[in-house]
């Protein structure tokens, strides 16, 4: 009984912390219609900076509290507000969605940054009124902390629902929601409306923060604490984002639950404290599973800010050709790391690619690509590697197998999505993906089911060897090299004649507009399945490479911090395009890891500036984020500007041979060892990217003059009005010469005109 | 013309049109929409913007109420140019805009939809009141949720803002879209009520013989333009051309 009264304290109170972060969310989506990833992370760095103001500088508590509570978080939340999500407005749910998680990971580097958490003086945070201060109730104790931490959380409920309901400013809030515009018209300041609830929902995943953080009592640690909070999001889910009550039902259960497996799972059970620390995940792939139908929507085609144009076959056939020679051109000039990294670099693109095809060519989403690649490289590990020691290969059936079980599993994962659109799906992928690898990449201990032994991931490490695949080995570096970029190509190719397919077209058309496909009498939910099930298995197959080029992989490089990365890459080289995969991988793994190498050498030779070096090191690691959270701006991606930029070199000969001309060049003095590596990469990217942008303004002036772009016909009316050149041909395509077509208002008011 | 209710600072000037267009350029993007439109709305007159789909009416009415920013041009409230002010600035002095397809919040309930309407300056008991004493009907169901009721239920709710917040201009885009016939006789009879009242309304209608009947001018707007003004009685004719583009 003791133990059942303490545990169940216990749980009312984290609830009530989990209960406050789901609020925040629940407020900010409710005005902005943002759903904020970053809330964890707005928790994590308020605890982070609490810590450093009581205990760092020995700041007394209350002073703490209002500088972090008062002022630091609710001026976070605003300045995130005007500065990023103010900007999504039109824009998709995915960029949407992109944006936000870039802020999460922006954030949570910029607290590594700081409090680098692998100092050898772990951090501890100490409940309210210290560790010892307890309420005895009959024999009983109870920690001060824990009491306080569930008032805090029904004051809370109450005055957000007093607000909501009972305030003029709170209505219009949710009034924001429903129609901006018609608020404006009723005399209401949406966007001052929107700015104070994102302060209000960073205040309250602050409060939570400096709640939870001495509940579980372990030293603190970024990427632990943000995903603690993340755990509110079913808690937020159960409320369907609307409902504070249920919230606040959801969190309790959650937390109980949680805490009931802590207590009564018997010690014996090795998997008990993965399984606890991953059940908010399964409850919320429960809830999303048990979410009412998502309501076929048609009535409103959204105008979107994003807009991908079509790839030509022939333009991939050149690119991909193109791809193979540089890569192989690459390779000749390149250190035997150099090499690693672009495979590395290339793998990554491959599993890029699997998010092109779902969200670029489908809208859907999947947060947890290389979750599907831990799979897969499971199943390679135990069933698809031939011969031992040095003379290890994995199997060309092992790779294929392994493509099948993953995609078996993406169809598991697609199931919410066959009802479910946009934020829900994201949050399920995102659910699983945290799942696997709290839950599965954490299983070291031998289990028996149906007499079958095994280990799923035995000491926490995983040996892939390279392919070998019929009489070709690929255990070499460049060997391999260039298989991923072969596969790379293939797969990006394929992609393209798929997107043209009438398949491809379908897909586009369930991605503009599923109420119109379903009516049109497509399969939605085949079309559906079918994309996730290739999808995952792309996924499958790039991560078994990846795996295959590091050698020996950890449960960390699947981790889902990765994962958003890259999907927040991808997004921002452009989701619609092959070579935003590209871009992805290159960006993400190549070029970090170039800047990093090429500071770190600066670093060391020129000692004395040592210190600006090594802070643009640490800057580094904030830069993907800071990308990603640009995307607001500009939603087609980088990889449209860019080759908006190439389309200019490609309409000027001239230019285009000159930039060919001395890329050769630079290319052939890197190879006869004339100038190193370093020099190849700065002259190369000034080449490619400053001689298009210095030669286009002169060269391109005169030759641009006079004669615009051609603007395809579906774009016309969008890209540039209509002229009575298009209305006439128009006109004789539909064979309308000299026949006048009545409005709408005269045929029903004057129905001999129908005829005409 | 009883009382007019306007900004003191905005001089209303008697005699000088409320509202006054002076060649007003629009665009959505880069495609020009408004090509240079000129219209006045005299004080307690109601004014017909007619004209086919996609000529530019609904155009024309978010310009004036501030939430399509003009190219070029001058839109002008009682003599003062406002080219600059946002829509709820606007609303706050005295505009009362009902947008297309019902200016309603689906996901408030009638009562929280009306409590809206109190942030142009009328408090809400005397806003229900208005509201409740003109349509019943909204009385019996102010809890419910405005997204539930009927398009001619939900068209009252928004009519209901026009008339208990006292404005002096009301722009009417599109009334009858979607109603039966005998909910738009209804709808324009009490528009006919509030000009009584000195309210300036422009409204724009695609059906013109219902709205003919109530306006003292109409003025036809074709392909951005306004080709004609003129009081119904002079239009009868170009009307129909304007439809049937013969």
């Amino acid at each position: 009984m003791q133990t059942f009264l303490q545990y169940t304290i216990l749980g009312l109170a984290l609830g009530g912390a989990y209960f406050i972060a789901a609020s925040g969310l629940v407020v900010t989506y409710t005005t902005s219609g943002i759903f904020n990833f970053a809330q964890g992370a707005i928790a994590m760095l308020a605890v982070f900076t609490y810590w450093q103001f009581r205990w760092g500088w020995g700041w007394p508590a209350p002073l703490a509290l209002l500088m972090v509570l008062g002022i630091l978080a609710p001026l976070l939340g605003a300045v995130l507000y005007q500065v990023v999500m103010k900007n999504l407005r039109g824009t998709s749910e995915v960029t949407k969605i992109i944006v936000s998680i870039g802020v999460m990971l922006g954030l949570q580097a910029l607290a590594t940054w700081v409090w680098n958490p692998t100092s050898s003086t772990p951090r501890q945070f100490q409940k309210f009124f210290g560790p010892n201060a307890f309420a005895h109730f009959g024999s009983l104790r109870v920690p001060w902390h824990i009491i306080i931490s569930f008032i805090i959380a029904i004051a809370i409920a109450v005055g957000i629902r007093f607000l909501f309901v009972r305030t003029r400013s709170g209505v219009a809030m949710r009034a924001v929601v429903d129609d901006p515009e018609l608020l404006q018209l009723n005399g209401g300041r949406p966007e001052r409306l929107a700015m104070i609830s994102w302060a209000g929902g960073s205040f309250l995943a602050a409060l939570a923060g400096i709640l939870i953080q001495p509940m579980i009592g372990s030293a603190m640690s970024a990427g632990a604490l943000t995903l603690l909070v993340i755990d509110a999001f079913a808690a937020a889910m159960f409320g369907r984002l609307r409902s504070l009550p249920r919230t606040f039902m959801g969190a309790l259960i959650i937390a109980l639950t949680t805490t009931y497996v802590v207590a009564y799972f018997p010690s014996k059970w090795t998997w008990s404290s993965s399984f606890r620390n991953s059940l908010p995940m399964i409850f919320l792939f429960i809830i999303l599973l048990v979410l009412p139908q998502d309501r076929l929507r048609g009535a409103t085609v959204l105008r979107l800010r994003e807009r991908f144009r079509m790839p030509s076959i022939r333009t991939a056939w050149i690119a991909g050709l193109t791809m193979m020679i540089v890569v192989f051109c690459l390779k000749v000039i390149m250190a035997k790391t150099g090499v690693n990294t672009l495979t590395l670099a290339l793998t990554f693109a491959i599993i890029a690619l699997s998010l092109v095809l779902l969200t670029g060519f489908a809208g859907e989403i999947n947060l947890a690509a290389l979750s599907f690649g831990a799979i897969a490289v499971m199943v390679v590990y135990h069933f698809g590697i031939s011969g031992t020691g040095t003379e290890a290969r994995t199997t060309l059936w092992g790779i294929l197998l392994a493509a099948v079980v993953t995609a078996l599993v993406g169809a598991l994962i697609a199931l919410p999505a066959l009802r479910l659109r946009g934020l829900y799906l994201a949050l399920a992928t995102m659910a699983f993906g945290v799942f696997i690898s709290r839950m599965v990449l954490t299983e070291r201990t031998e289990r028996e089911i149906f007499g079958l032994k095994f280990t799923l991931f035995p000491t926490g490490q995983l040996s892939i060897p390279r392919p070998k695949i019929g009489p070709i080995d690929f255990n070499g570096g460049d060997a391999f090299l260039l298989l991923c970029a072969g596969l790379f190509v293939v797969i990006g190719i394929g992609m393209v004649y798929l997107r043209h397919s009438g398949y491809g077209r379908r897909l586009t058309a369930m991605k503009d507009s599923p109420a119109a496909s379903a009516t049109l009498g497509m399969s939605v939910v085949r079309l559906k399945l079918s994309i996730f099930m290739m999808s995952a298995a792309i996924a499958g197959i790039g991560g078994v490479m990846m795996a295959a080029q590091v050698g020996t992989v950890n449960s960390d490089r699947f981790d889902i911090f990765l994962s958003l990365a890259l999907a927040m890459i991808t997004v921002v080289g452009g989701i619609g395009y092959v070579s935003g995969a590209l871009f992805a991988g290159i960006f993400l793994i190549a070029f970090i890891e170039a800047l990093n190498l090429m500071l770190k050498k600066f670093a060391v030779d020129y000692s004395s500036l040592e210190a600006i070096f090594m802070f643009f090191i640490s800057a580094v690691t904030v830069l993907p984020a800071t990308i990603g959270i640009t995307m607001g701006k500009n939603p087609s991606g980088a990889v449209s500007d860019i080759v908006e930029g190439m389309n200019k070199v490609k309409q000027s000969k001239p230019l285009m041979i000159t930039v060919i001309g001395l890329e050769a060049a630079i290319w052939a003095l890197t190879a006869t060892e004339v100038i190193t590596n370093w020099h190849f990469v700065i002259l190369t990217f000034a080449n490619l990217i400053l001689v298009p942008i210095v030669g286009g303004k002169f060269l391109m002036a005169r030759a641009m003059r006079g004669v615009p772009k051609p603007v395809p016909p579906e774009l016309i009316g969008i890209d540039r009005p209509f002229t009575d050149e298009d209305l006439a041909a128009m006109d004789q395509a539909l064979n309308l010469d000299g026949v006048v077509i009545p409005s709408s208002t005269t045929l029903r008011e004057e129905p001999a005109n129908a005829s005409a | 013309m009883s009382e007019v209710h306007y900004h003191e600072d905005h001089g209303a000037v008697d005699g000088a049109p409320l509202v006054e267009l002076v060649d007003v350029r629009a665009a959505y993007g880069t495609i020009e929409v408004l090509h240079g439109v000129n219209l006045s709305v005299p004080q307690g007159s109601v004014v017909a913007l007619l004209g086919p789909n996609g000529a530019g009416k609904s155009t024309i009415l978010k310009v004036i109420s501030g939430l399509l920013p003009p190219t070029s041009g001058e839109v002008r409230l009682a003599g003062r140019m406002v080219n600059g002010a946002s829509a709820d600035q606007l609303a706050r002095i005295g505009l009362c805009t009902i947008p297309e397809g019902r200016g309603v919040f689906p996901n408030l309930s009638v009562r929280e939809n009306l409590w809206m309407a109190t942030m142009a300056g009328v408090p809400l008991a005397q806003v229900e009141e208005t509201a409740y004493a003109r349509f019943p009907r909204l009385g019996e169901r102010r809890k419910q949720l405005a997204g539930t009721l009927s398009g001619g239920e939900q068209q009252m709710l928004s009519m209901a803002r026009a008339l208990s917040v006292n404005p002096s201009v009301l722009l009417l885009d599109e009334l009858s879209m979607g109603l039966a016939p005998l909910v738009v006789a209804n709808l324009y009879e009490i528009v006919a009520q509030v000009s009584q009242e000195g309210v300036s309304i422009l409204v724009s209608e695609q059906f013109a013989r219902t709205v003919l009947g109530i306006a003292q001018y109409a003025a036809i707007v074709l392909h951005g333009n306004i080709t004609r003004v003129g009081t119904p009685a002079e239009l009868e004719d170009e009307l129909s051309a304007a439809y049937l583009g013969s």
